[in-house]
Formats: C-alpha cells, sequence, structure tokens
C-alpha cells in the first residue's frame, strides 16, 4: 500500500523528509499530481503530498509580487490575479487533458508549476517560470531549510538558486513556499492570421514578424488539419494551414501594429486580422497543446526545442521522417510532434533535434515505454558530471523524487 | 575590517615557476605580467577603498590558454581571479597577493550577429555598449544597460548579473543571457545553453549567471537582441515627499503601465545633479520621478498621456514632458550623472545598492535620515523606483581619519534596514567583498551551506575567487556531512493517509 505524508505546515514538511532521510525511505513529491504522468516514474512507494501546504501569502498588486504556498491551487491563484487585472506573463499552458486525463481547467498547484518551470505563447519574449521566480523556501533532502532569493523585482544577493529549483522535478528540494513577480495584463490582444501550409515558410513568416519592430508577444504555426480542432470560425473559412501572430499592449499600440504587421507578413500568403475573444481562446489554445490533445488511443507527443529560426526546416524533417503531425509555437523555437503508432522513433527525433542544437522531450507516451526510453533529452557528459554532483550535495541520500529524470535502465541510478 | 584568506605560502615561493608555467601557456608578449609597476593598475576594481596587487596578471587570448592556465592551477593548488573590466563595484575582481588574476579583456571579438534568431555571440571582453553598437545599424539593441555600460564587458555583467535602468521592464542579464561558454578550474570546456529556449538537466546557465566568477570563466556568450523601440519620450515629474512620489509610481504600475525607465532622486541629488549638469531639474521639490515611455509614437503619446494624468491626480507639484530628442536626453543626463555629480561635492562617496519592497521607501528614507545624523555623514537617493532598487550615496573623506570607517558603518545600517523591510542586499552590484560580511543579516547558516554546495560541486578546492561572496567558506567535508536529526518513528504530527 502507497504511504502518504501529508504535512500541513513547512516545519512538518521538515520532519516529513528528516524521517525519510532517517529511514532512508524515497518519497514521491506531490502537489495536485496534474503533470504525475510526464517524466518518469518516482521510485518511490512513500508520498510526500504537499497539497496541504496551501494558501495565498500575501499579494501585492502594486509591487507586481504574489507569494504563496506551493500546495495553493493554480485556480486559486489565477482567480486573485485575475481580480486584479494581473497575471503571470510566462502565460503557463493546462496540460491534464494533453496527459491523457480528463480536462480540468487551470489545473495544478504553483509549485507544480515552478518545479517543472512550464512556460506557454509568451515564453519567446518574457520568458519562462524560471524568470519570474523571485524566492523561494524549502527542504533540502538533507532535512534541512533553506531559501533564496526574496520578494524584490531586482537582487543579486548571493548565488541565483531560484533558477536552479525552477525545473528541478523536486529532485533537490522540496519547497513550501514561493514568491513569484506579477504583471498587470495588456490593454488589448490582437492576432494576425497568415494562410500557409508549408512549415518552412511558416518559420520564415514567424522570423519576419519577431525581427520586425512590431514587439511580438507570441507566433505559432497550425496544420491545416490541425486549424479545424480550434473553434476558431475565421481560421477554419480561411481553409488553410495558419500562421498567427499576436500582439499585445494599448488599444491604440495594437491597432498600429496589427496594421503595420498585415502589410509586412502579406507577402507570405492572405492575412487577416483576428477578434479580439477569439485570438485570446486561440492562445489558451496553444498553450494547452489542444489539437494533440489524444482522442482515444494514446498517441506519443514529442516536444522538440531548436533555436526559432530552425523551427520549419527541423519540423519539415520531423514530419518527413516520423510521418507525425506538428504544430510549432515560440516562432518556431518549440515543435509539438504527435506520432501515431507505437514505435517512437526515439534515435530518430533526438538526432534531427540535436543536429539543430536543440533537444527532444518525451512528452506523452505509455508508462511501460518511459521504463525504458529517456523522456528528458540526454545530458552531455560534462554537464551530467556537474548536475549529479549538485544533486549528490542537496540530496546525498537520494530520497527526493528518485527516477523522475532518468529511466529505471539507465544502470539504476535514477534521476 | 575585511578579511581575507590568509596567502598560501607555497604558492609565493614558487612564483617563478608559475610564471615560467604561464608563459608557456601565453607566449605572445604582454600575456603575462609580472612587474609591480605593471601590476599595479590590477590591484582594484570599482571599488576602490580595497586594494592589493595580484601574485601576477595574465591576459589569455583563446579559450584553449584559459583552459591551459586554470588546468595548471588546479593541478597546482594555485588561486585565480578572474577579471573583466574591473567596473566592479563590490570588490568581486579585487587580487589576492597569492592568486592569479585572469584579465579577459583580450576576448573582445563579436563573434556572430544571428539576426533570424535575434541572438548575438560574443566574447566575453566586449563591452556591453559594444553589443548594442554591433547590431544598432539594423535597428537592435542589447537591452541590459548598468551605467557604466560604455566600459564594462559583458563577461563581467554575467558575473555580477547586472541590471540597469530598464530592468522592469526588460529584465536583468539572467533575462537576456542565452548561452555561455564556460571553462571549469579542471579546465573542462562547457556549453551551456544556446539559441533555443530550452536546456536539458538544471538551470546551470541561471545558476553561473551572478555566480561572481565563482563557478568558472565564461569564454564566450550567447545574449538575445531586441528591436529597439521606435520612439522614446520621457516626463519629470516633482512631488512635495518622496512618499507622495512613492505613491505615484505605485499608481502607474497599478494602472497596468510598465515604463522603459522609472527612477527617483531625492532632494540632495537633484541639487547636486542640478548643479553639475543643468538638466533642468526643479530645485523646490523633495522628490523627482523620470518616467520614460518606450514602443511605437501612438503607444508613447497614449501612455504618456495617461501618466501625465495620474501624476496630476497624485499630487505631482511639477510635470515636464519631453517634446525631443533632445530634450529627453537632457533629463536624463542629470540622472546618468549624479554619481560624478556627488564627486564634486564630496571628496568620496560610497555607492550602496540595496533593494527594498517600493511601499516601504518613504519608511527607509525616514530611517535613512536618523542614521545619517547618526553616523554624521551626508546622504544622497537615487533610486529604481520601478524595481525597489536603491542606491543611496554615502559622502565622506577618505582622508579624514576614521570617515572611510563611519562611512562603510552607515552603508552597513542601511542594507540591514533594506533587510528589514523585506528588501535584500544587492540588486545589481554583486556581494563581492563589499557586502560578503553581511550575508548573514539575510541568511542562515544553512542557507549559505545551500548555496556553497553550488560551489562544491563546481570548485571543490575554492580556487575560483576564494574571499568573495562567501563569509567564511566551509570545507567540503563538513558541507558533505549530514547533520539531519533523522527520526526511527514518522511523526505524529504529520497527517497520513
Amino acid at each position: 500500500m502507497v504511504d502518504v505524508l501529508s504535512p500541513t505546515t513547512p516545519d512538518q514538511l521538515r520532519d516529513a523528509v528528516g524521517w525519510a532521510l532517517g529511514s532512508r525511505t524515497p518519497l514521491e513529491i506531490i502537489g495536485s499530481g496534474s503533470k504525475r504522468a510526464f517524466g518518469h516514474a518516482v521510485l518511490a512507494d512513500t508520498v510526500l503530498d504537499c497539497s496541504k501546504l496551501s494558501g495565498i501569502l500575501f499579494y501585492e498588486p502594486e509591487e507586481l509580487v504574489i507569494s504563496a504556498h506551493v500546495g495553493t491551487p493554480l485556480a486559486e491563484i489565477k482567480a486573485a490575479l485575475a481580480e486584479k487585472n494581473q497575471q503571470f506573463h510566462f502565460e503557463p499552458g493546462n496540460f491534464p487533458a494533453l496527459l491523457g486525463g480528463d480536462v480540468v481547467p487551470d489545473a495544478g498547484t504553483i509549485g507544480g508549476l515552478v518545479a517543472t518551470n512550464i512556460a506557454g505563447p509568451r515564453r519567446i519574449k518574457v520568458g519562462a517560470a524560471r524568470d519570474h521566480l523571485l524566492g523561494f523556501e524549502a527542504v533540502s533532502g538533507r532535512a534541512e531549510d533553506f531559501k533564496s532569493g526574496g520578494r524584490v523585482m531586482k537582487n543579486v544577493t548571493g548565488f541565483d538558486l531560484s533558477k536552479l529549483m525552477s525545473g528541478s522535478f523536486g529532485t533537490l528540494g522540496v519547497m513550501h513556499t514561493v514568491n513569484l513577480k506579477v504583471m498587470p495584463c495588456d490593454e488589448q490582444s490582437a492576432s494576425i492570421l497568415v494562410a500557409c501550409d508549408d512549415p518552412k515558410i511558416a518559420g520564415k513568416v514567424m522570423t519576419a514578424a519577431l525581427g520586425s519592430e512590431n514587439e511580438v508577444s507570441a507566433a505559432a504555426w497550425i496544420s491545416s488539419d490541425d486549424v479545424k480542432s480550434l473553434d476558431v470560425p475565421l481560421a477554419q473559412e480561411m481553409g488553410s494551414g495558419l500562421v498567427v501572430v499576436r500582439i499585445e499592449g494599448p488599444a491604440p499600440s495594437v491597432s498600429w501594429r496589427s496594421e503595420a504587421l498585415c502589410k509586412l507578413l502579406a507577402q507570405y500568403g492572405e492575412t487577416r486580422p483576428l477578434a479580439e475573444s477569439y485570438s485570446q481562446h486561440l492562445w489558451h489554445c496553444v498553450a494547452d497543446v489542444k489539437p494533440f490533445v489524444p482522442v482515444g488511443d494514446v498517441t506519443l507527443l514529442w516536444r522538440v526545442s531548436v533555436p526559432p529560426a530552425s523551427g520549419g526546416a527541423v519540423a519539415e524533417r520531423l514530419m518527413a521522417v516520423t510521418g507525425g503531425r506538428v504544430m510549432m509555437d515560440w516562432a518556431g523555437g518549440l515543435i509539438w510532434l504527435q506520432i501515431t503508432g507505437s514505435d517512437v522513433m526515439a534515435h530518430q527525433v533526438r538526432d534531427i533535434a540535436g543536429a539543430s542544437d536543440g533537444q527532444a522531450v518525451l512528452v506523452r507516451a505509455p508508462a511501460k515505454m518511459r521504463e525504458s526510453i529517456a523522456v528528458f533529452h540526454p545530458e552531455n557528459a560534462a554537464l551530467a558530471r556537474i548536475n549529479a554532483k549538485l544533486r549528490q550535495n542537496f540530496d546525498p541520500e537520494g530520497i527526493l523524487n528518485p527516477g523522475r529524470l532518468s529511466p529505471p535502465s539507465a544502470n539504476g541510478e535514477g534521476a | 575590517m575585511l578579511r581575507m584568506p590568509e596567502p598560501d605560502q607555497h604558492t609565493l615561493a614558487r612564483r617563478k615557476d608559475i610564471i615560467a608555467a604561464m608563459r608557456d601557456i601565453i607566449p605572445s608578449p604582454g600575456g603575462v605580467i609580472v612587474d609591480e609597476d605593471q601590476l599595479r593598475p590590477y590591484e582594484c576594481d570599482g571599488l576602490m577603498a580595497y586594494r592589493q596587487l595580484p601574485m601576477i596578471v595574465v591576459l589569455p587570448e583563446n579559450t584553449g590558454q584559459v583552459a591551459a592556465i586554470l588546468k595548471y592551477c588546479h593541478t597546482n593548488k594555485i588561486r585565480v581571479v578572474p577579471r573583466g573590466a574591473g567596473t566592479g563595484l563590490s570588490g568581486g575582481a579585487l587580487p589576492m597577493a597569492d592568486a592569479i588574476t585572469i584579465s579577459m579583456m583580450k576576448f573582445n571579438r563579436v563573434l556572430d550577429i544571428d539576426w533570424d534568431n535575434r541572438a548575438a555571440v560574443v566574447q566575453p571582453g566586449v563591452t556591453n555598449l559594444g553589443i548594442t553598437r554591433a547590431v544598432e545599424h539594423k535597428g537592435f539593441y542589447y537591452a541590459p544597460d548598468p551605467s557604466s555600460q560604455i566600459a564594462c564587458s559583458i563577461g563581467g555583467n554575467i558575473a555580477e548579473n547586472s541590471g540597469g535602468v530598464h530592468s522592469l521592464k526588460y529584465g536583468l542579464t539572467t533575462n537576456n543571457v542565452l548561452g555561455v561558454e564556460m571553462v571549469t578550474i579542471e579546465g573542462e570546456i562547457l556549453r551551456v545553453g544556446g539559441k533555443g529556449l530550452d536546456q536539458t538537466g538544471y538551470d546551470l546557465l541561471g545558476i553561473i549567471t551572478g555566480s561572481e566568477g565563482l563557478l568558472g570563466i565564461v569564454t564566450e556568450v550567447t545574449v538575445r537582441i531586441l528591436r529597439k523601440p521606435e520612439t522614446a519620450r520621457a516626463l519629470l515629474l516633482g512631488f512635495n515627499s518622496s512618499e507622495e512620489g512613492g505613491k505615484c509610481v505605485a499608481a502607474i504600475i497599478a494602472a497596468g503601465i510598465i515604463p522603459g525607465g522609472l527612477e527617483m532622486m531625492d532632494a540632495p541629488a537633484i541639487k547636486a545633479t542640478e548643479d553639475f549638469v543643468h538638466a533642468g531639474y526643479p530645485l523646490d521639490v523633495e522628490a523627482l520621478l523620470l518616467v520614460e515611455l518606450d514602443g511605437p509614437q501612438v503607444e508613447v503619446d497614449y501612455l504618456i498621456e495617461r501618466v501625465g494624468k495620474i501624476a496630476k491626480d497624485f499630487n505631482a507639484v511639477y510635470s515636464r514632458i519631453s517634446e525631443s530628442e533632445e530634450e529627453r536626453l537632457l533629463f536624463w543626463s542629470g540622472r546618468k550623472n549624479a554619481f560624478p555629480a556627488i564627486g564634486r561635492i564630496s571628496p568620496d562617496y560610497m555607492c550602496m545598492d540595496g533593494t527594498i519592497p517600493r511601499v516601504r521607501l518613504a519608511e527607509v528614507l525616514a530611517g535613512m535620515q536618523v542614521l545619517s545624523q547618526r553616523h554624521g555623514l551626508g546622504v544622497a537617493n537615487v533610486f529604481h523606483a520601478g524595481d525597489g532598487n536603491l542606491h543611496p550615496l554615502i559622502m565622506f573623506d577618505a582622508n579624514k581619519p576614521g570617515d572611510l570607517e563611519r562611512a562603510e558603518a552607515f552603508g552597513g545600517d542601511i542594507l540591514k534596514l533594506c533587510v528589514e523591510v523585506g528588501g535584500v542586499l544587492s540588486g545589481e552590484h554583486g556581494i563581492g567583498v563589499e557586502k560578503r560580511d553581511l550575508m548573514g543579516e539575510m541568511f542562515t547558516a544553512d542557507d549559505m551551506k545551500h548555496q556553497e554546495r553550488i560551489k562544491m560541486a563546481f570548485d571543490e578546492d575554492q580556487l575560483l575567487n576564494p574571499g568573495k561572496v562567501f563569509p567564511t567558506l566551509h570545507g567540503c567535508g563538513e558541507l558533505k556531512t549530514l547533520h539531519a536529526k533523522a527520526v526511527a518513528d514518522k511523526f505524529p504530527t504529520i497527517p497520513r493517509f
């Protein structure tokens, strides 16, 4: 039977980790469990459930900062921010459906968001969760409290551990409190649709848009097949694949830039402005990777990250080699690749990504497959050595989420 | 007084051999500096109160040489102090008597501009402004702009995670660097990050940025470049108190406006700069705000009107909008010359660098006045009001016995005050040696040990930039020991299911 520890205070959290350390009991750390199907299964029978470490500690809109315990539901935080017309600028997507689960709006906890360093379409302009984490408090695998950063925007006091903790999947420490930077919602948001079926040309369109002075906040390409799943009448009417380019800001600026972009991009295909409500809906779909939410049989899904300008060529090659479908975000810097069938083609996908200085992460695959194939892109040996030392120094007994970052077949070393 | 690690006599005794080994690695003339008069320019960085002649200075020309030098130092247990342009204000490049100072200023080439990926690949000795100069002909620029940008190197910016006046909107160095090539103390060449946005494994780029030369030596940098906004305009707003100025800042941000620049000066700073550069600042206000909006012309015109209206609602007693590029630059000239302006009215000044939650500004400024009287020294304040980063300028006379010590004590008290109200010791200048011994004000022993454990993953022998950042370095053995109070039974207080 799985044992579950549910600390309700930071002190209890430290005690729980202290017990695990003393008894050499590996822990699986979870918030709401919304991203549990992503990555490798943790090799632990005991769950450290942080969802009771919950609650917003302070939210000061005029200071652009929110502080919360890690188990606070994202839905609660987003509602608080929305009330003051603010947001997380990095626009995290919502993945339960994508990972094969039920549709849950604003799923997950703030801790899970930081631990996985999620970022949505606005990543190309404003960065990821790591760029907005101002500070945290945590318990390391040594059962010691430690903190770094603070609650202010500008801080170079000591090493920037906030970066290290973001995206570390709970393998260095268990955070209990996080402070994040928030930003005002833009007065207006609009998108331009450019008809485009060829991913290579789409790459050129996005590069041109990003290189212009129109402060584009997102650019994506969706194939004609996938446009159908979006519920955007204008997009369907155009009857082709689409490059979608977003601009945000004060109303007069958005209309001015929108016009400028339409003119600039007309040379690549038919351009149409998209009304704000549809634009917002469409970007939610891109952030949540809606076209690749599985229907029926679970299909395989890769997330390939490359220098944005090579996205078009890489996408084309991935499609040709795997026979899969792709969607591009981050102006080509992020390629979602869905493969039907049971051959995950890890070598092919990773070789193509690697040849363009990129990397590939296997986001969705049957649990059995994730036992033998590395979900995360293999690191080069030099970096792997440093990462292993960091892991060893923060969690010497390997009790925090062992196995989360690499498959059991990798020498049984876990992460 | 600041204590640095004791020089290692064994190393000093081997100086001749070390010089010979360095000359083997760097054969070009001038690559190894050993004479006292030539070492002298390297004895300090921008924190001039502390000086120490380095054992020797080397100026490598390529990554291979850096790797060979570090490998030699690692094998022979010789300490190393990395150095960029030497403009740092916290003493991060302060030499040691038994250490080799490695100057990276021969790494001065722009290697590649990748317009399509909006990235520039440069060597670490290229100046911050040099990057903008290399890309501005196509309308691009590099966003972080520390006030030393004409001289400071991008390698130094990485080391310190430098900010600037535009960081609220455009971020610090860490938000604008995409990748680095770094040589470890073992002489291994690492490539971390790149033109893509995701990295594998832990975010080492994030931890290297701002690590003050304690983790390795950066030999190549990839930064993102941005399109220069079409235009920019600035407003000068005067208030009868810093509190009212602070409230206006909060109101601007609460209205959803994030200005490109948002600076505040107090009365002593306004007077000193106005006397110096004649920017036309009002002398009858207690606080002056400089608000800059940038973007397309339509956006700037629209927002400047909105900010002007907010200022009126928040009791601005003075308001002026720049009507030309010349006028905008004039507005900035005062703020940008604040440090030399104070230098004109005081024989010496010490620039502090705390960050506070903005809402506590009035309280902190009042506290500073009390401290000013207690220590018997004047202070002027310039403030990156958007992000809460304060630069109090403490005025003193180093030739007066005891004045430097009083200034240091005053500065320490100011930083303690910043921490007390929820702020931090350094917003953008780094810890170096200057604030090293104050780290305990903000961090517990366990906090510090976890930072040191990162150091241990990169440099177990503690050869890279010793004496900086950490007040006391624990031995690796101690850091590795488990201190946890391991418990046999599960704690009954933790709810279980």
